[in-house]
């Protein structure tokens, strides 16, 4: 392959000049050229997990017996972060790129430029024959598979028994923000969402307007210049309500404009919790606090949880979709090998055991029914429901800014007006897509 | 002004507290939130209710013990070459400067305070690029370079500083003794030099010691990342769990070098700093 | 090594033809002078001098790091777009909001502490220096998650603490508000640089001649006067100095910030734009347009100093 040998050139002109200057400084440069011998070691670039992901590499470099090993290296906490990460080594076309851990909404961003190598049709054949749509939505770039559904994150909404039986709410029926927002105003209690100014404003945004039948990204293939905005419409319109009202009645409590994931968990555990939109962690959390005994043991038979609040009663709630997909990089010196072990990773069995270690839900549907998954996680039908309703967040290689341009235009929710913020947002977002303004 | 010796001594015991107070407050509260429980994090008081080492374990021999001890290796390894480059080419420049007739010392002086006000954000896009392309990105190198321009500049000044003060007769009677301006330079003039020399590699150490901005900017892997890029690492029991006593616990650990240092320097490095930067 | 002395000289500068005739020793001495400063000289050069070069060609470019292909000269389109934007204006009044006021409490505090330094019995003095290195030593992103730990809403206790206090209750949410987290980044800024301020002055205080002091004394001037007619005029060279370093210093404000609220709510500084717009969204083009407009706001506030203030940096630093 010419290619790969301008490549190896060119890596090796690198080195040269690389170990020129280490010279000069009187440094040891670490080699970054591994040895010739034993079988070909596979970098997987992980986001932070419980250390699920190390064990399956582990477990998945056995079984290859010496076809590969699989090595991990850790990504920062933060998604934006890893997008960051990995971006820029895509771009300096590193070839230990050999798989990813990819937050969906990046993925197009690094499908557009060819940094993904092509997932082969069999593979994406035995890889997603039962992924939830959620999920396998958030894996695809112009129709085409690019990157592999390997866990699936999605937020359900938790309530405090307690309170919605005092509110004479039925939660075996769905239910939508008004009802929810009204139980916790009369009742003085906190409604859990995450208001920070973080892209968890932009799941909540994104569940938000989906929920309401709109769409934030109407042609999320289009080049930067030409996207259009579904935000400033009848759904963002209500979106803007629902933020509006739980940030100006004080529903979020005094944390709402720095409240993410944990902390809006943490509420819910107090006195005043009641409603709560969150990622299943939530259960495996609480649980331990209450074995630690920080939490009263009561607090686990209070906790109810049902599916992602609707915006209009009778409507299809969209609840937002996180998770992880794995990507091969198109610099990868083993792309063959690299999908080999994807396919490991990813089967039932794999993300079943990663669902009950590290609770994080799988892609595949398969693996729900999977032993001691239901008596980890009792909610693993209302999850997996979830997930089949679930929408991912603006699928533009555009997405940073998409997301960015959300966060500083809906928070604080106090601020938010429904008048105003779905057209300024709208406004702000495309400006800076044409490089008219920053962000 | 003037009192009995007990009450000058009781106000200076207080005015001492207070100095004391001001300064190790921060230290102290990082250090009790080192051992808190996560469940114990939310209790809004100063004092863990439970002492643990939990966030001790996780770091140093759990779960995130690959990312902080590989952090510390990079740190301590970096920050260590980066101080010595700078110190000897510092030391070479300085004594150019105090001693020697040559053209350009000034130009070399502004250069230093040039570089030492220079803003650091802006070069490290360009030298991000530059890195990706000669493959330095990510490497320890990638670091003990842009360090340098941190280092080096309060290095010159200092050392300058502290060479106008070497009594220069000693290398005169050497150079008499017949020995060349480099030998004269090694053999009467280094131990004297030593102290000074000693005092700004720790003060350049500091400075490398506390780089955030090219730690996060030019590393991505374990293979340079220096410890307060990897702080933004660690993370709770799952994903969305904050991962604040981890964070406490590592900066507790990276605070330790730094108050060993000062507990036995203190009188160095406070009159490193001050000759380096007013001297009439 | 003594062969160094004998090195070519073609590779170095060419010294100014500023003596006709030099003998063999100066001639020697030159060299290796030279010799000795190249290095340094060249390094610190190359690491800032070539990347800032760079950084203006490239800011002369519409360039994302993902979409190499697009790559577009534009002149100073960038600049354009970033000074008529006001959230560039927004971030550099942050920026010298912080500056200005960390940089007057510092002197103050500074000041305080160098003369309690100053005059402390020798007892004491070896640990006031101690204990106020520790901030100067301690790395500024672990004074940032310290004081951002003790102020947060959920893991803090200074709102139990200070609740007394009109204006804070439990529910303060000291990082929901621009002025409330600057409060708090300013705080941690502070903490962190007043210890190398207050070093720089004591320096000065040190050189003030004690004989005036005296002299003043016996006049039966009062502390006050004293304070304000010798002891503040003998140093203004060291508190110029000192306030010219930290503000400057100040001036580059990043890690606090990107800790504690990481620019939001209006708190956004310039350094956290140029870090945002390059490293983050990879706009090449644009971030080095930025960082070249803070980097000529440093040489501006540096050119105004000098100028304006007449701080002789070379004089005060050490040099002759």
């Amino acid at each position: 392959m010419p290619t790969d040998a301008r490549h190896y050139a060119r890596s090796r002109v690198r080195s040269y000049a690389a170990a020129g200057f280490a010279l000069a400084v009187g440094a040891t440069l670490l080699s970054g050229c591994s040895s010739s011998e034993g079988p070909p070691t596979l970098t997987w670039y992980i986001n932070p997990d419980a250390g699920g992901q190390a064990n399956i590499a582990e477990t998945c470099s056995e079984e290859s017996g010496g076809a590969y090993t699989i090595e991990t290296s850790l990504l920062p906490n933060d998604a934006a972060a890893q997008r960051e990460q990995l971006a820029r080594r895509l771009a300096a076309g590193d070839d230990t790129m050999d798989i990813m851990s990819l937050d969906p909404p990046f993925v197009p961003e690094f499908a557009e430029p060819g940094y993904l190598a092509p997932v082969p049709d069999d593979v994406a054949e035995r890889t997603t024959q039962d992924v939830v749509e959620g999920a396998l939505a958030g894996a695809r770039w112009k129709d085409k598979l690019v990157a592999v559904p390997f866990w699936a994150n999605t937020q359900i909404l938790w309530y405090r028994k307690s309170v919605a039986e005092a509110a004479g709410l039925d939660m075996t029926q769905p239910v939508t923000w008004d009802q929810i927002i009204e139980a916790a105003a009369a009742q003085d209690k906190f409604i859990g969402v995450q208001g920070a100014r973080a892209e968890s404003m932009t799941v909540w945004v994104n569940a938000l307007i989906e929920s309401a039948g709109g769409t934030i990204v109407e042609n999320p293939d289009a080049p930067a210049d030409e996207i259009k905005l579904g935000i400033d419409s009848e759904a963002g319109t209500q979106a803007a309500e629902i933020v509006s009202t739980i940030g100006k009645e004080g529903l979020g409590g005094p944390g709402l404009p720095t409240q993410t994931e944990n902390t809006s968990m943490i509420q819910f555990q107090g006195d005043q919790g009641s409603f709560m939109v969150n990622y299943p962690f939530v259960w495996p959390a609480t649980n331990e606090a209450v074995t630690a005994g920080t939490l009263p043991a009561e607090l686990i038979d209070d906790i109810g949880w049902t599916l992602y609040p609707q915006v209009n009663e009778g409507e299809d709630t969209a609840p937002p979709l996180g998770g992880i997909d794995l990507g091969v990089g198109s610099n990868s010196k083993y792309p063959d090998l690299a999908y080999q072990a994807i396919e490991c990773i990813v089967s039932p069995e794999n993300q079943a055991q990663y669902f009950t270690s590290n609770g994080n839900p799988p892609a595949s549907a398969a693996a729900y029914d999977a032993p001691g998954v239901s008596d980890t996680f009792p909610m693993a039908e209302t999850i997996r429901e979830s997930l089949e309703l679930s929408k991912p967040r603006p699928q533009t290689p555009y997405y940073n800014e998409v997301s960015t341009g959300i966060q500083q235009t809906w928070t604080p929710p106090s601020a938010v007006d429904p008048a105003t913020t779905p057209a300024t947002s709208a406004e702000f977002i495309l400006a800076v897509l044409k490089g008219e303004k920053l962000l | 002004m003037k009192g009995s010796a007990t009450k000058r001594r009781v106000t200076w015991t207080i005015i001492s507290i207070l100095v004391i107070l001001y300064a190790l407050f921060p230290v102290a509260s990082i250090l009790a939130t080192s051992f808190k429980l996560p469940s114990d994090l939310t209790s809004g008081t100063f004092l863990p209710t439970t002492w643990s080492f939990s966030n001790y374990e996780q770091i140093l021999v759990g779960d995130a013990q690959g990312l902080f001890l590989s952090s510390l290796r990079n740190s301590i390894g970096i920050s260590l070459i980066a101080t010595f480059i700078a110190v000897i080419l510092a030391t070479l420049c300085a004594y150019a400067i105090a001693r020697l007739d040559f053209p350009g010392k000034k130009l070399i002086l502004t250069t230093a305070l040039g570089v030492s006000i220079f803003p650091v954000i802006s070069i490290v896009t360009p030298l991000f690029n530059l890195w990706r392309n000669i493959g330095l990105y990510d490497t320890w190198p990638g670091l003990i370079i842009p360090y340098l321009s941190l280092t080096l500049p309060i290095s010159i000044w200092t050392l300058s500083a502290f060479f106008r003060q070497i009594p220069w007769e000693l290398e005169q009677a050497a150079q008499v003794d017949g020995a060349t301006t480099w030998q004269a330079f090694r053999k009467a003039i280094v131990p004297l030099a030593a102290p000074g020399v000693f005092t700004t590699a720790i003060i350049a150490f500091f400075i490398a010691w506390n780089d955030f901005v090219y730690g996060i900017s030019l590393t991505s892997t374990d293979a340079a990342r220096p410890v307060p890029a990897a702080l933004a690492f660690f993370t709770g029991a799952s994903q969305f769990e904050e991962p604040t006593g981890a964070i406490s616990a590592a900066a507790i650990i990276v605070t330790i070098p730094v108050v060993v240092l000062v507990l036995a320097f203190q009188r160095q490095i406070v009159s490193g700093l001050t000759q380096g930067a007013v001297k009439g | 090594m003594s062969t160094s002395v004998e090195a070519p000289r073609g590779t170095t500068p060419a010294p100014a033809p500023a003596k006709p005739r030099l003998s063999d020793r100066a001639r020697s001495e030159r060299r290796l002078g030279l010799w000795l400063a190249f290095p340094a000289f060249i390094i610190m050069l190359a690491v800032t001098a070539y990347p800032i070069l760079l950084a203006l060609w490239e800011s002369l470019f519409k360039y994302r790091l993902t979409a190499p292909a697009d790559r577009e000269f534009i002149g100073l389109g960038n600049y354009a777009v970033i000074l008529t934007d006001s959230l560039f204006w927004r971030d550099l009044g942050v920026t010298l909001l912080i500056t200005v006021i960390t940089v007057v409490v510092e002197l103050v505090l500074g000041f305080i502490l160098a003369l309690v330094m100053n005059s402390a019995l020798k007892a004491v003095r070896g640990w006031l220096r101690t204990a106020i290195l520790v901030p100067y030593g301690i790395i500024t992103v672990v004074s940032a998650f310290a004081w951002f730990y003790a102020f947060d809403i959920d893991s803090g206790y200074i709102n139990h603490w200070f609740d007394w206090v009109p204006g804070i209750n439990p529910d303060l949410n000291w990082f929901a508000d621009g002025p409330t987290a600057l409060f708090v980044i300013m705080a941690s800024e502070i903490w962190k640089t007043t210890p190398f301020i207050s070093l720089l002055l004591l320096a000065g205080l040190a050189q003030v001649p004690g004989e005036l002091t005296e002299a003043a004394e016996v006049d039966g001037a009062t502390w006050w006067q004293r304070m304000a007619r010798v002891i503040l005029p003998n140093m203004k060279a060291a508190i110029m100095v000192a306030v010219l370093f930290r503000a400057l210093d100040a001036f580059r404000i990043f890690d606090n910030v990107y800790i504690m609220t990481n620019g939001a709510y209006g708190t956004e500084v310039l350094s956290l734009l140029a870090y945002r717009t390059s490293i983050t969204r990879l706009e090449i083009g644009m971030g080095s347009a930025v960082s070249v407009l803070l980097f000529l706001c440093v040489i501006i506030i540096c050119f105004i100093a000098i100028k304006l203030f007449k701080v002789d940096l070379t004089g005060a630093r050490g040099g002759n």
